[in-house]
């Protein structure tokens, strides 16, 4: 007998209990649901004339959580920015929904209302792109919380439209950094344990279901240290007429894959509440790729053979979410009995609310069963009837012929008081930049190379197997030896297409950084979208044809603070799609990430907002990668270049603090983005790599030691604001929208057309070439040289941060 | 009439690394363990205990661990004493680190079918667990704390540390 199971099943009193007494059992079921919503559900029962079963109440809780409803981003809000105030009904409708359907792509294919968004690629196929968090879980138990974040976000890519076959895994963390020698709070993680942690569950679960691992990115910020950020990713491909999917009436419910059993329980509400002490050991699982690899083999099986009209993820929530979304439209009878379990003391709100790891749920029409069991038989695969889905517009759950659950699904999945928050931004004027002490440009630069935020990731990227599928056309490490930074990875999926003739190809690539948000969250967003932009178009990415997603991680929204720098992101998400054409296709918001630090206080995370971009790469043997290529190419850097150091690395490695946030301008960035793709599509381009952390000193540190070649540049070419007198400004200015490219002499003059009428906004300069000799070379506005470095030793110092720190 | 219950066999297989061999799995475990203060440790070893539950004989537990979980050329494997003799010292620790029976382990049912497939009877349950012999001066409080803080996480594993042969 489980230590919840000791309450009675079939009443779970709760008419006349006061908001009080209320809280109490919702704590200690972990249900975190609000006074509001203890007070609609005992204004609900009391209509009914009847109390609530526990499986009633589980299911009200888990389908009502943050993690399901994303209350924070649909509930009304009062927001006020200095003196003004005004009411946003729905923070997702008016951002990141309007500025979807402002840009209308005919290319969308399904937005919002799937597992996954979904776009056309090329006539025949479409692309399916997730990214999901397991924050919570990966900061109790690394491993499987980031392996179970994996085998979740293929999941609903096997339950987007019918299932489409996942060709990409990629992977964003956010850690404390793993030298931090502060104290911690009992029963917390060091980072370093969290990362080895995390790294180990994302290469067992992508490596052995086959996926490749290519994408992503670390961030390290001693804010995260109790909440450390794990987004996992995963695309998929699929034919176009798997897109739709449908529930009828009559149709069965099939289970399919891993059994039901006692762990995994309260994930959904758990994600709704902030991390502590007390969090269930139950709302970590562990994961079962082989299992899973089971699952998507019959799965995409049955598909193709057409053996089911619909099909979804048991996420959290388990059985509950699965079959009350599939059935949400018409209604479902569930028998609990029929489920398979993997211990037979379970109750019957356990089985219903379980997060077991793989398995889906799936509309069978009844003709197509016999078959369907025939497929998933050859794949080891177990299938149970759980039920039929009904047009009652009920969803009735029996286990061994007692009712346990009988709730109207409009209430359900309607009846969540809308309850207003409050949200407050002040916006602060740009400080003048103030503390630290200057340092030369090459001692700068050596300590860059060597920061965590920016020193090779190849530890971590040799334990994934990026190669599985043979379609890793640019790889996550470039260069002569195989270990430079790429800027996204570009993927040519034939073994999904079975077209060795087609080089359709696609890239992701991702944009990251929170210290801009500490200045203002809004061109943080903005900045994160081009970046993303800019690192797909790198690699040859078209981005008149990107799709965005979004994943926000904040602390409480219940802190009026936190929830306007929340507001000034979405907002910044939604002026960065519509200026850039780029439709969001997906997304995802994550809350509550803070924790008690070893003080008592609360330690929050700075608000994070991950964007990934995927566009088609139309020819995948024309990707570039960023190693410089040859001796006496010219050099062209793309976008001009301010004095926005605020929150730059510069200024981080300095101790500096204020100054102007790198600020985007889409129709500019834009611009500069289609005419470098036009010109890789004609064979112009050698390498190109953007411009972000370190900016331009960096950039080319990491193109000449990943080619090994050196390079001179001369900052007096430079595209800049004309007001710019100092060298370490041109050096490291973090300005968004900037492409460092290599082009071969004889190409000069055709590269530069395409920046001609169609692009006037873009500026474009040559500010050097490459050299024979491996050395980092400027000259200065001055006409004297101003950073003079050997690329050997900047590399030596960028590989071996991070082993270092690790031990 | 009274109804006598047949209890269920319980067998333990430990299967690890042929000493002749080099253990790289041992030595990064040990350096996680130094790095929580074991700075004493000279040597740890790893491998992987298989507590198969049901109707096996103590001769078909054998072979599953021969056959099956064990590979001949560079593993060996032993079917562990339900009783084993206390040991005395301090400079070598057998740890054992197991899933909690709430936690499922994929592993343990992964067996359970390997089990069935080599023709052998379905047993009612397997559970896996991390095994790691310690060699080197250690009280048993530091060595749980150290094992707690690298190599376990309390929240999802039950570990036992028992003193052990050399």
């Amino acid at each position: 007998m489980s230590q919840l199971a000791e309450t009675t099943q079939d009443a779970f009193p709760i008419l006349g209990k006061s908001p009080k007494e209320l809280r109490v059992i919702g704590n200690a079921r972990h249900l975190s649901l609000s006074d509001a919503e203890w007070g609609a559900i005992q204004a609900h029962f009391k209509t009914l004339q009847r109390e609530p079963s526990l499986a009633e109440l589980e299911t009200i809780a888990q389908t009502w959580s943050e993690h399901c409803k994303h209350k924070t981003f649909t509930s009304p809000i009062r927001y006020t920015e200095g003196k003004k105030v005004r009411t946003i009904k729905n923070l997702f409708a008016e951002t990141i929904v309007a500025a979807t359907e402002a840009v209308k792509k005919p290319w969308c294919l399904s937005l919002f209302k799937d597992n996954a968004g979904v776009v056309a690629f090329g006539k025949k196929w479409a692309l399916a792109m997730k990214v999901e968090t397991h924050n919570h879980p990966s900061a109790l138990e690394p491993y499987g919380g980031a392996a179970t974040g994996v085998g979740g976000v293929v999941r609903d890519i096997l339950g987007v439209g019918l299932g489409a076959k996942p060709v990409l895994n990629t992977d964003t963390f956010c850690f404390g950094r793993p030298d931090y020698k502060g104290a911690l709070p009992e029963g917390a993680h060091h980072p370093t344990r969290t990362l080895r942690g995390v790294v180990a569950g994302v290469r067992d679960y992508g490596n052995r279901m086959g996926i490749p691992t290519a994408g992503g990115g670390i961030w390290f910020d001693d804010e995260y240290r109790l909440n450390p950020l794990v987004f996992c990713g995963t695309v998929g491909i699929m034919p176009q007429w798997a897109v739709k999917k449908e529930v009828r009436p009559g149709d069965l419910i099939v289970a399919v894959g891993g059994r039901t059993g006692r762990d995994g329980l309260h994930g959904a509400t758990f994600s709704s509440a902030n991390l502590g002490a007390d969090a269930p050991s139950s709302a970590v699982q562990i994961g079962h790729a082989i299992q899973e690899k089971r699952v998507l083999d019959a799965l995409l099986a049955a598909r193709d053979k057409k053996l089911y009209g619909s099909v979804t993820d048991c996420g959290a929530g388990g059985f509950s979410s699965a079959i009350g979304e599939l059935g949400a439209d018409c209604g479902a009878r569930v028998r609990l009995e029929q489920a398979p379990l993997k211990v037979s003391d379970l109750d019957s709100w356990e089985i219903w609310l379980s997060e077991s790891q793989e398995r889906m749920v799936l509309a069978v029409n009844p003709k197509s069963l016999k078959a369907l069991e025939v497929v998933f038989a050859a794949e080891g695969c177990e299938l149970a009837v759980l039920g039929e889905f009904t047009k009652t517009g009920r969803l009735e759950v029996m286990h061994h012929d007692r009712v346990i659950v009988d709730l109207d699904m409009k209430f359900l999945h309607k009846g969540l008081p809308r309850v207003e928050r409050e949200a407050v931004w002040s916006a602060s004027s740009p400080a003048k930049p103030s503390g630290g002490l200057t340092k030369k440009a090459g001692d700068a630069l050596r300590e860059m190379v060597g920061h965590l935020n920016v020193c090779s990731r190849e530890w971590v990227i040799r334990q994934y197997d990026h190669e599985v599928q043979g379609g890793t056309i640019v790889k996550p490490l470039q260069g002569v030896r195989h270990d430079g930074p790429g800027d996204a990875c570009v993927i040519w999926p034939h073994a999904a297409t079975g077209d060795m003739n087609d080089f359709s190809s696609f890239a992701v690539g991702h944009g990251l950084n929170p210290d801009y948000g500490r200045i203002d969250p809004y061109y943080m967003a903005l900045a994160a979208v081009d970046e993303a932009l800019r690192n797909i178009t790198c690699v040859g990415g078209d981005p008149a044809r990107a799709a965005l997603l979004d994943n926000f991680c904040w602390a409480s929204p219940e802190d009026p603070k936190q929830l306007g720098a929340l507001i000034r992101a979405a907002e910044g998400c939604r002026d960065a799609a519509k200026g850039f054409g780029a439709p969001f296709i997906s997304g995802k918001d994550s809350m509550f990430n803070q924790s008690k630090d070893e003080k008592g206080k609360d330690l929050a995370i700075p608000g994070t907002l991950l964007i990934s971009a995927v566009a088609p790469v139309p020819d995948g043997r024309k990707a570039v990668t960023m190693d410089f290529k040859g001796v006496g190419n010219a050099l062209y850097l793309i976008g001009r270049t301010n004095d926005e150091l605020g929150g730059s690395l510069y200024h981080r490695i300095l101790g500096r603090v204020g100054g102007e946030v790198p600020k985007v301008t889409p129709a500019a960035a834009l611009g500069g983005f289609k005419a470098l793709h036009a010109a890789m599509n004609r064979g112009q381009v050698l390498s190109a790599h953007d411009l972000s952390e370190g900016g331009l000193a960096l950039c080319a540190a990491e193109m000449g030691f990943t080619g090994e070649f050196g390079c001179l540049l001369d900052l007096d070419e430079v595209p800049r604001d004309p007001r710019i007198y100092s060298n370490e400004t041109l050096l490291f200015s973090e300005s968004p929208s900037r492409i460092l490219v290599e082009v071969d002499p004889k190409n000069e003059s055709a590269f530069l057309r395409h920046f001609g009428k169609g692009a006037k906004s873009a500026a474009v300069r040559r500010v050097g070439q490459t050299t024979a000799n491996p050395i980092l070379k400027v000259t200065g506005l001055e006409g004297s040289t101003c950073l003079e470095e050997p690329l050997k030793e900047l590399k030596e110092s960028w590989q071996t941060a991070l082993p270092k720190v690790l031990g | 009439m009274s109804l006598k219950l047949q209890p269920a066999n319980v067998h333990l297989i430990e299967v690890k690394l042929k000493n002749e061999f080099n253990d790289a799995e041992g030595t990064a475990a040990m350096a996680l363990l130094r790095e929580q203060g074991l700075s004493n440790l000279k040597e740890v070893r790893m491998g992987r205990l298989y507590e198969v539950s049901g109707a096996l004989t103590a001769n078909q537990a054998h072979q599953a661990g021969k056959e099956l979980l064990c590979d001949a050329v560079t593993q060996e494997f032993r079917l562990v004493p339900a009783s084993p003799a206390p040991m005395n010292g301090m400079n070598f620790w057998r740890v054992e680190v197991w899933l909690k029976h709430t936690v499922s382990d994929p592993v343990g049912a992964t067996v359970v079918e390997a089990i069935v497939e080599g023709g052998l009877p379905r047993p009612t349950g397997a559970r896996c667990a991390m095994l790691y012999l310690l060699n080197g001066r250690a009280v048993k409080a530091q060595v749980e704390k150290a094992v707690a803080k690298s190599l376990a996480n309390p929240l999802i594993h039950r570990v036992v540390v028992t003193e052990a042969h050399p």
